[in-house]
């Protein structure tokens, strides 16, 4: 077999897509078994626009000015498969005649592996996104249940360090009648109402820098000065204290149903910690909670119950009047006061 | 957490191949192919992906609801999907699947024949 012959074999076999074409005219003059395959019925002769109606020949001539070389990629149907071929022209001469070499790469897995990828990079942006989503609503629901601070720390280590905090405000507060109320009422009105108030109450709170801990049923307790100290933590409970009165007195004006809050406010040391593994919940606990909480028991309806060392301390005067003694672990029961108002006038409802 | 079976064989680098082997299959196939005729490669590309992803349990976007819509113009009979079903396993088998993965992967795609035919 000649050098030739087997050129031509090679050339006729090659899985590239191989043709001739008469320039002038774009006529096909050869095409090797690869093109055959692609376009099947194909004849000598017949013209390059029979196989790609959407050929820029125009822009093929244009190119062939500057270079001698058009490139461009082409679509056709194979059975029912999308073909996709990067076609590479060169102008050439032969026998004096202007030719063109078409040569075609096959590139429609690229296409298809193309598409997969746009495909599944589309699934995993929006899984991402989801992803995004549910974790603001589990930081939203963790940053409910406890400080950011607390919440930063346990999100880089896993863990919460319990810690003592000296001076921090805590006030507690209960219902007056809440028994009664939970067994005469539909359990989803006590639950509305409660969520109604006590979302009232943690704004009221966030005003003077009060950080709810807890609800446990009627009970409320919100604290100031932790996790980061603030100068003036008793003043902040107080104030908190006084308009969540003001708030019930208001809402009781124009609500039927009636609540009536008794609340305690103490300051002091608590400790802060995660307490739990699996249902872990921030809590506080320490003498100034404890404190509070008795505080509260002394309690008449719509009343603030405070030690003298804390209605002292406060950074604004307040009126105040004694309304019993409670043994707070002193040598001897300590007496207990009422806070009745500002004594300042300079103060907003 | 259990493991996906889009997880256990590999993730995406491995169930890509799976992917384009069956658009192979499914496009030269004579009873299934003819749907195929006349849809865009990136849509096709688009279903194929996502359907298999979603049957290994891998990320999918795609709702009963418009697997149905998808399908409720195209006159898909029970043979038609049993044939993609066949299709499908022996896919996965030439993919080294597991016989018992592939009974998981072909009642995942089962579930969904309601929503196909009629």
């Amino acid at each position: 077999m000649s050098i030739e012959a087997i050129n031509e074999q090679l050339l006729r076999a090659i899985g590239v897509g191989v043709a001739l074409l008469d320039l002038r005219e774009l006529r096909f003059r050869f095409f090797n078994d690869t093109f055959r395959e692609w376009f099947g019925d194909i004849e000598i002769g017949q013209q390059l626009t029979d196989l790609f109606p959407e050929f820029d020949v125009a822009a093929m001539r244009e190119a062939f000015k500057d270079s001698r070389r058009f490139t461009t990629e082409a679509s056709f149907r194979l059975r029912r498969r999308t073909m996709t071929i990067a076609v590479t022209i060169d102008s050439a001469e032969e026998g004096g005649e202007p030719i063109a070499v078409l040569v075609c790469q096959n590139i429609s897995r690229i296409k298809e592996l193309e598409a997969m990828i746009d495909s599944y990079s589309m699934m995993v942006e929006r899984n991402t996104r989801e992803i995004k989503r549910e974790k603001e609503q589990v930081e939203k629901l963790l940053l409910n249940m406890m400080p950011r601070s607390v919440y930063e720390e346990y999100k880089s280590f896993g863990v919460v360090t319990p810690r003592l905090y000296e001076d921090v405000a805590v006030l507690c507060l209960d219902f007056a009648g809440f028994s009664e109320f939970v067994v005469e009422n539909d359990a989803g009105v006590v639950v509305s109402e409660l969520n109604d108030i006590y979302t009232a109450f943690d704004r009221i709170g966030d005003q003077f820098g009060c950080e709810r801990i807890k609800t446990v049923g009627d009970t409320y307790i919100t604290v100031a000065g932790m996790p980061d100290p603030a100068e003036a933590a008793s003043g902040s409970i107080a104030h908190a204290a006084v308009r969540f009165v003001r708030y019930l007195e208001q809402r009781n004006r124009s609500h039927p149903m009636q609540w009536r809050c008794r609340v305690g406010v103490s300051q002091g040391a608590v400790i802060g910690s995660v307490v739990g593994v699996q249902k872990y919940i921030y809590d506080v606990f320490g003498p100034a909670v404890i404190e509070a909480s008795q505080l509260r028991q002394l309690a008449q309806p719509m009343h603030i119950v405070g030690t003298r060392a804390f209605i002292q301390a406060l950074p604004d005067p307040y009126s105040s009047e004694p309304v019993g003694t409670l043994d707070l672990g002193g040598k001897e029961p300590e007496e207990v006061f009422a806070l009745t108002g500002r004594l300042d006038a300079a103060e907003g409802a | 957490m259990e493991r996906s079976l889009f997880e256990k064989y590999g993730g995406f680098a491995v169930i890509s191949r799976i992917v384009m082997d069956l658009y192979d299959r499914l496009l030269e196939d004579d009873d299934v192919g003819p749907f195929f005729e006349n849809v865009d490669l990136p849509r096709i590309v688009d279903h194929q992906t996502q359907f298999v992803s979603a049957l290994m349990g891998g990320p999918a976007s795609f709702t009963d609801e418009q697997i149905r819509r998808l399908h409720e113009r195209l006159d898909v009979n029970d043979a038609h999907f049993d044939q993609l079903k066949v299709l499908l396993a022996e896919t996965l088998s030439d993919h080294g699947v597991a016989a018992e993965d592939i009974e998981t992967v072909a009642q995942a795609f089962e579930q969904r024949r309601g929503l196909v035919v009629g």
